[in-house]
């Protein structure tokens, strides 16, 4: 379920949520200059340590990344609609005459899959060891207003809530017979207007519904002088964990940017000359 | 401010919604002074929830509309306060308890309104136990409150406005969603917070005879206008019979001694409570002649319940995939021409069971037969054919331009020849009361009316058994009624098994001819209501009353040779009346 929180007392629960926001910045960087895809599968394994040194259940990074196959597959296969560079060899047409299949748009694909996974990955990092309420003053710290960052703190909380009632949609429109698990886009767009639409419906409601609750309960009473039940403060792990990500971004983005390294084929073709 | 002085005071209030050309409220006068609990209760529309809304400012600042005469709550003209002031002293809890949960766990979500008013972090601490301790759900406190029962949500948004330490608790329909004994311990905690935190308290409640022993007034407000007001002694002892025909649930014992004196016998004090009523029906039991007393003699004569059981549901549990078994061990059968409650506490697997009968859930273990069909190989649209499922909420499935259309869905999916809708389109809205509606959007008709288009929708697909989870929740008496009825005729002559789910135990009483108690998603007793309401123990481990009157033919029981299985108040009046009371 997305901004699921799981509780605990790991090094990355203790951290400040801004570093932990100003990390993902950091990677975030550090996955646009990378494409060499055997780097960022490190960066990938890097991550998935950090999921095990955050006690998150193996089985969550497991459904996590079995929803993102057909995602990843998808990016590698409409790589190949983009021309390859000039000179690379042609294995095969995946449609004739259309679509060439090069080691180089190969690698450019699985690195764009890679990235994407890396994404999801993070954020979802991010969520599973920062509470909404963590998050909210880490928000307000960096000079959010406070009314803007309760409602985004509303909106995240509001998300199970949300999917809670497009299941029921969906199970009351398959109680009327509607085929919802067609395999056809179209069809599968057409079957979807039942949930759409009473989904929108909910929708509005439901925000309608928000507003009046946070008015009954005083939130324009006075915003500025709200209290945030949750304190957050730099400590020394907060130093050292952006000291430590900084200057490896600022080493990578310096190597790209003097020796133009971390190309898609950098480890393969460059450093172990095997392409 | 003086015990007597007014918390809210209302003079000629007049309020129309914006965009509307009829006011919601007219005329309206009223004093609520400090340290009451006043329930206001009326019918569906009756303008109850519009009138809380003043006392909070949402209206007008909120609302808008246009507003005449004058409302001051705490001496402040409401016009011209904030509503965001007026929310740090005046809270209100909405009806339906999700819509207002906003915060990603229960303690947050507690702490919300309190952090609103900018108080030390180490009260709010505290408020926030106080009242997760106050409604029983401190254990639950780290859970997100999407994970919880509708019961346990109500509660949660219960503590949430009483952790605001309000002058004015202003509480509309608070038990909506709870069980019977849920609702009794809700109640019982406003008493307390009355007597010692010394609040005002305005509920706004159908539920009339668990709140006379608490409220110090009620109101009674139809067509946006005071109808009665006065102690629950005066309006109940004049006005029983009154409240009964607007469609309201006055005490079953008060109604029970109204309808005695009006043929004859001699009760000169209209009793509210059961112990009340004890002492009145004590005194004229004694005076009957002693004739032998049969239990459970009387099945109703619409009784058409034959053996051909068309579910057969055989050691079936059902895990979800978060872990929580919420259906364990169940084996049961229904049967052809079933009209059947299900009831149990909140959260105890009525609605997972029922979700197994028409393929939504397939069970973890054990197996499902549906007219022969294994659910576990069956797919969804063929197990729909025999079983239709009505959800609670009709706004989760109206998506159609007209109701026609939205009719016509259903046969569409299961590919009915298009040439066969409109005959059986016509046929069902003519049944169900829409037929004037067809040509007009769904979404413009009342709750009412899109509750029975959705249960047509489910109907023109010609199930054979029909599903209806929870059709009475958020309605009125008088409303559920005539949900129910509309069940009665479609069992009666439409030769439909009905199965529904609900909490209102005098439904339970009224209508079903077989009901199963659920708890932990296990079935503890089945049977006919007669029998089953005679367990008092087993029910009220699982957080169900029987109806008032047949707590108090049990009380009788006790002490004379009375029939304890009496379970409503017709029923007593006639078994009354056949044993000599004039």
């Amino acid at each position: 379920m997305a901004f699921e929180y799981i509780r605990g007392d790991t090094v990355l629960h203790r951290l400040d949520p801004r570093t932990k926001v100003l990390f993902f910045l950091f990677v975030t960087v550090l996955s646009v200059i990378i494409y060499d895809p055997i780097i960022m599968l490190c960066l990938l394994f890097v991550v998935s340590i950090m999921y095990r040194l955050s006690k998150i259940p193996l089985i969550k990074l497991v459904s996590i990344t079995k929803t993102l196959l057909p995602v990843f597959v998808m990016f590698i296969l409409l790589n190949y609609f983009v021309l390859p560079p000039r000179g690379a060899k042609i294995y095969l047409y995946l449609l004739p005459g259309m679509a060439p299949v090069t080691i180089e748009t190969t690698l450019l694909g699985i690195t764009s899959a890679l990235r994407f996974i890396l994404f999801i990955w993070l954020s979802r990092l991010l969520t599973f060891t920062t509470s909404i309420s963590e998050i909210l003053v880490g928000m307000v710290k960096m000079r959010l207003p406070p009314e803007v960052a309760t409602s985004l703190g509303i909106a995240f909380s509001s998300v199970p809530l949300m999917i809670s009632q497009f299941s029921s949609v969906i199970e009351a429109q398959k109680s009327r017979g509607s085929q919802i698990a067609v395999r056809n886009p179209i069809k599968k767009v057409i079957a979807f207007i039942p949930v759409v639409v009473p989904g929108i419906y909910i929708t509005i409601l439901r925000g309608m519904n928000v507003a009046k609750t946070v008015e009954a309960k005083a939130f324009t009473y006075n915003p500025k002088n709200r209290t945030f039940r949750k304190r957050i403060r730099f400590r020394s792990n907060d130093y050292l964990f952006l000291t430590a990500s900084g200057a490896f971004t600022m080493i990578f983005l310096v190597l790209k940017l003097l020796y133009g390294w971390f190309d898609y084929t950098f480890l393969l073709r460059d450093v172990f000359k095997l392409l | 401010m003086t015990s007597n002085s007014a918390v809210v005071s209302i003079k000629g209030l007049t309020y129309t919604y914006p965009g509307s050309d009829r006011p919601a409220l007219t005329n309206v006068d009223l004093e609520i002074r400090k340290g009451e609990i006043v329930l206001i209760t009326g019918p569906t529309g009756a303008g109850k929830t519009t009138l809380c809304s003043t006392f909070n400012g949402l209206i007008p600042h909120f609302y808008g509309g246009t507003m005449q005469g004058d409302v001051t709550v705490l001496g402040q003209d409401i016009k011209t306060t904030s509503a965001g002031y007026l929310a740090t002293k005046v809270s209100m809890l909405f009806q339906d308890p999700s819509s207002q949960l906003i915060s990603a766990t229960v303690e947050d979500e507690v702490a919300f309104g309190p952090e609103n008013l900018g108080i030390p972090l180490e009260e709010i601490t505290q408020r926030v136990q106080s009242a997760l301790d106050y409604v029983g759900l401190a254990h639950l406190k780290e859970r997100s409150p999407t994970a919880l029962s509708g019961g346990q949500q109500q509660a949660v948004a219960l503590a949430s406005v009483l952790a605001m330490k309000p002058e004015v608790l202003v509480l509309d329909e608070p038990t909506s969603n709870l069980d019977p004994v849920g609702t009794m311990n809700i109640f019982s905690l406003l008493g307390k917070i009355s007597r010692e935190e010394r609040s005002t308290i305005i509920i706004v409640e159908h539920k009339l005879q668990e709140l006379v022993e608490i409220a110090h007034r009620i109101i009674v407000l139809d067509d946006g206008q005071v109808q009665l007001g006065g102690s629950p002694r005066e309006i109940l002892a004049e006005d029983a019979p009154f409240l009964y025909e607007r469609g309201l649930s006055p005490p079953q014992v008060s109604l029970l001694a109204h309808k005695l004196r009006s043929r004859g016998a001699s009760i000169e004090n209209i009793p509210l409570t059961i112990p009340e009523s004890l002492d009145i029906f004590s005194t004229i039991i004694r005076t009957l002649e002693a004739t032998p007393t049969s239990q459970s003699s009387e099945v109703r004569s619409q009784v058409k319940v034959c053996d051909q059981s068309i579910i057969e549901i055989n050691g079936v549990s059902f895990q979800y995939p978060n872990g929580v078994v919420a259906v364990q061990d169940v084996t049961t059968r229904f049967y052809e021409g079933d009209f059947v409650g299900i009831i149990g506490q909140n959260g105890s697997g009525k609605t997972t069971l029922v979700k197994m009968l028409n393929g939504l859930l397939k069970p973890t273990w054990g197996t499902v037969k549906v007219f022969g069909l294994d659910t576990q190989k069956s797919m969804i649209h063929e197990l729909i054919r025999h079983v239709g499922y009505v959800f609670q909420d009709p706004d989760s499935q109206l998506f159609s331009r007209t109701v026609y259309r939205e009719l016509s869905f259903g046969l569409k999916n299961m590919r009915v020849p298009q040439d066969q809708w409109r005959d059986r389109i016509a046929k069902v809205a003519k049944q169900l009361l829409i037929d004037k509606f067809l040509d007009e959007p769904p979404y413009s008709l009342s709750r009412g009316d899109r509750q029975r288009v959705a249960i047509a929708s489910v109907l023109v697909m010609d199930p054979k058994v029909v599903i209806v989870d929870e059709p009475t929740t958020g309605q009125d008496p008088r409303k559920r009624r005539e949900i129910m009825e509309l069940m009665k005729a479609l069992h009666q002559d439409h030769g439909k098994t009905v199965i529904f789910i609900t909490h209102d135990m005098d439904l339970i009483a009224e209508y079903a001819q077989r009901c199963l108690v659920m708890k932990e998603g296990k079935i503890i007793l089945e049977g006919k209501p007669h029998e089953v309401f005679l367990h008092y123990d087993e029910l009220e481990a699982t957080n169900l009353r029987p109806p008032m009157v047949s707590l108090l033919f049990r009380a009788l029981g006790e002490r004379y040779p009375v029939r304890r299985d009496i379970l409503t108040v017709d029923e007593a009046v006639d078994y009354l009346t056949s044993r000599g009371v004039p």
